[in-house]
């Protein structure tokens, strides 16, 4: 980087804040449920697995994990077809009205939050599917398509059209082409795409909040309404849980497709 | 012949069949509609958005009789006069929108030199080490790191163990309104970073080292060359957050204990403790066009920025 010795030091000391304040609550909470104590104090009681042997043996939590990774496997398997397929048709071809589908498909994200839930939550509700686990997994779809959307065309962007056209030349009906072109040049996109909406739903807590009852309950949000303001430690050996998950998902995402790919410019 | 035939790979045979169903259901000449079939069950996963939004507006035109808990069957425009008039509500209403422009502020302040490091630093793995220490959180649920949050700032929490053993009195750092905005600063920093980053990357580096040649100090540099260049991932991260932080539920929700409700929150009251559902879905319908509002005015002003999906154009 050219530059001063003053243009680092301001920018490492906003990059310091920011990485301190990024990484703080998850730190904590890795320490928190490693503590010996009833209660997380400061300095510790001593470290300690404990909380990990009682959220194990705890069949409720379990139960709300399986959900909510049932959940999540909805969300995804939905997302793959849906946003690869549109994805692809919004990189490479001209369609009418591109600008309209472009925004209309970006309603999830200008919609707020609350308004998708308690809109799904009516539908659901008049459907008479409320209380069953699918209809939270193709919320979750609904609310972050874009972002598989997202992940699809930016790798597409990269297909030479030339390529569908040289296969199609050389003899190959319309799917093959597809399927062995076109699908394996936006692999890296549906791939980003998948792990963002898998992780993505198995996070998402104020949609599962409005469409969950007491029976069907998933773990963010049974994290949630166990929030007192005595703090235990079991909770945060149970949010050790999505820690876990979270460093999977970007260990998968680094090996698979490289995080670099989120710094390409359009 | 035919024996030939059976010869053939198995995949061929599906492949074959499945191009036979496919010609024989969508054939060629429908090829100028190949691209809207594609897009047509995005376009109607998204529809029931629009179904649920034509719901609450349904909702939000019924009043509800505190005799009989009934709704009304006509319609009428009370809810939107009671949620004008409330001040409890126009208390949210101003809570929530100041909020998400000072975190809008602030989050842009600290997302773009974290974005600018981690385009323009030689080094992989310090871009690596930010990388990964922006994709860890982003990946944790609001639920968690509001949780981790708790455990450092609550009453008993880590902060006030400390100060304790050096004799200061604990603190109240949680369940006030800057603790909320700096929850929602924190959830917001890896979105703003992830908008602006690709903007940055657009930028030739040598611009930069040009200005530095004609006598420009790395201030006048960022002031007249980056921020001007970076502004579509200045309007693509500022969208983002100012609408998600004006929205947001949880935040507020565990780090303001009830007493730092957002809009959201109050809608959510309306819907489950009160059960005046019309009143919460007016509230409801009101903030998607408040949300709606902003973003339109945005975009109309500066352009879409890096939001913008599909093909890329100049």
């Amino acid at each position: 980087m050219s530059g001063s010795r003053s243009k680092s030091i301001v920018l490492w000391t906003l990059v310091t804040i920011a990485l301190v304040t990024l990484s703080a609550p998850t730190i904590v909470v890795l320490g928190a449920s490693f503590t010996g104590g009833n209660i997380i104090t400061f300095p510790p009681d001593g470290l300690s697995l404990r909380w990990y042997a009682r959220i194990s043996q705890a069949s409720d939590l379990r139960n709300a994990f399986l959900r909510t990774l049932q959940v999540a496997t909805v969300c995804t398997i939905v997302a793959i077809p849906v946003g690869t397929l549109a994805g692809i048709a919004l990189a490479k071809y001209a369609v009418r009205f591109e600008k309209t589908i472009q925004i209309y498909l970006l309603l999830p994200f200008t919609i707020p939050l609350i308004g998708s839930g308690i809109g799904l939550m009516l539908i659901f509700g008049n459907a008479g599917i409320l209380g069953q686990l699918w209809p939270v997994g193709i919320a979750c779809c609904v609310i972050n398509l874009p972002f598989m959307i997202w992940a699809v065309t930016a790798s597409a962007t990269g297909l030479d059209p030339d390529l569908e056209l040289a296969a199609a030349n050389c003899g190959a009906p319309p799917l093959q082409v597809f399927f062995s072109v076109t699908l394996p040049a936006v692999m890296p996109g549906v791939i980003t795409g998948s792990l963002l909406m898998f992780i993505l739903a198995l996070n998402e807590f104020l949609v599962s909040l409005l469409l969950v009852d007491a029976r069907i309950v998933t773990l963010p949000v049974l994290i949630y309404n166990s929030i007192r303001s005595i703090i235990t430690p079991d909770l945060a050996a149970i949010s050790v849980v999505f820690i876990a998950c979270s460093g999977v998902a970007v260990f998968l995402l680094d090996r698979l497709v490289g995080l670099d790919i989120f710094l390409k410019s359009k | 012949m035919r024996a030939a035939r059976t010869a053939y790979p198995l995949k061929w045979r599906i492949m074959d069949a499945l191009e036979g169903v496919a010609a024989a259901i969508w054939p060629a000449r429908f090829g100028r509609a190949t691209p809207y079939l594609m897009l047509l069950p995005a376009v109607l996963l998204v529809g029931l958005l629009v179904l649920g939004l034509i719901q609450i507006a349904d909702a939000s035109l019924r009043t509800l009789d505190t005799t009989t808990f009934q709704f009304s069957d006509d319609y009428s425009i009370a809810n939107f006069r009671r949620a004008l008039t409330e001040p409890l509500f126009l208390v949210v209403a101003q809570r929530s929108l100041v909020a998400a422009l000072i975190v809008t502020a602030v989050t842009l302040v600290f997302a773009f030199p974290y974005a600018y490091l981690m385009v323009r630093t030689r080094s992989p793995g310090l871009r690596k080490f930010l990388l990964i220490a922006l994709f860890l959180p982003f990946f944790i649920g609001q639920v968690v790191r509001a949780y981790g949050w708790l455990i450092i700032l609550g009453n008993q929490g880590m902060v006030n163990e400390a100060l304790g053993l050096v004799g200061v009195a604990p603190m109240r750092l949680i369940y006030n309104y800057p603790a909320v905005l700096f929850g929602l600063v924190q959830y917001m920093l890896p979105f703003a970073v992830l908008m602006l980053a690709p903007a940055l990357t657009a930028i030739p580096e040598e611009l930069e080292a040009a200005a530095g040649s004609l006598g420009a100090n790395w201030v006048r540099t960022f002031i007249h060359v980056v921020l001007p260049l970076a502004r579509p991932g200045f309007i693509g991260a500022g969208v983002v957050v100012l609408t998600l932080s004006l929205t947001d539920f949880a935040v507020p929700a565990i780090l303001g204990g009830g007493s730092q409700d957002f809009i959201a929150n109050a809608i959510y009251d309306q819907f489950f403790r009160t059960s005046d559902q019309g009143l919460g879905a007016m509230l409801a319908l009101m903030l998607v066009a408040l949300g709606s509002i902003l973003v339109g005015l945005v975009f109309a002003l500066f352009g879409a920025g890096t939001l913008a999906m599909g093909r890329s154009r100049v």
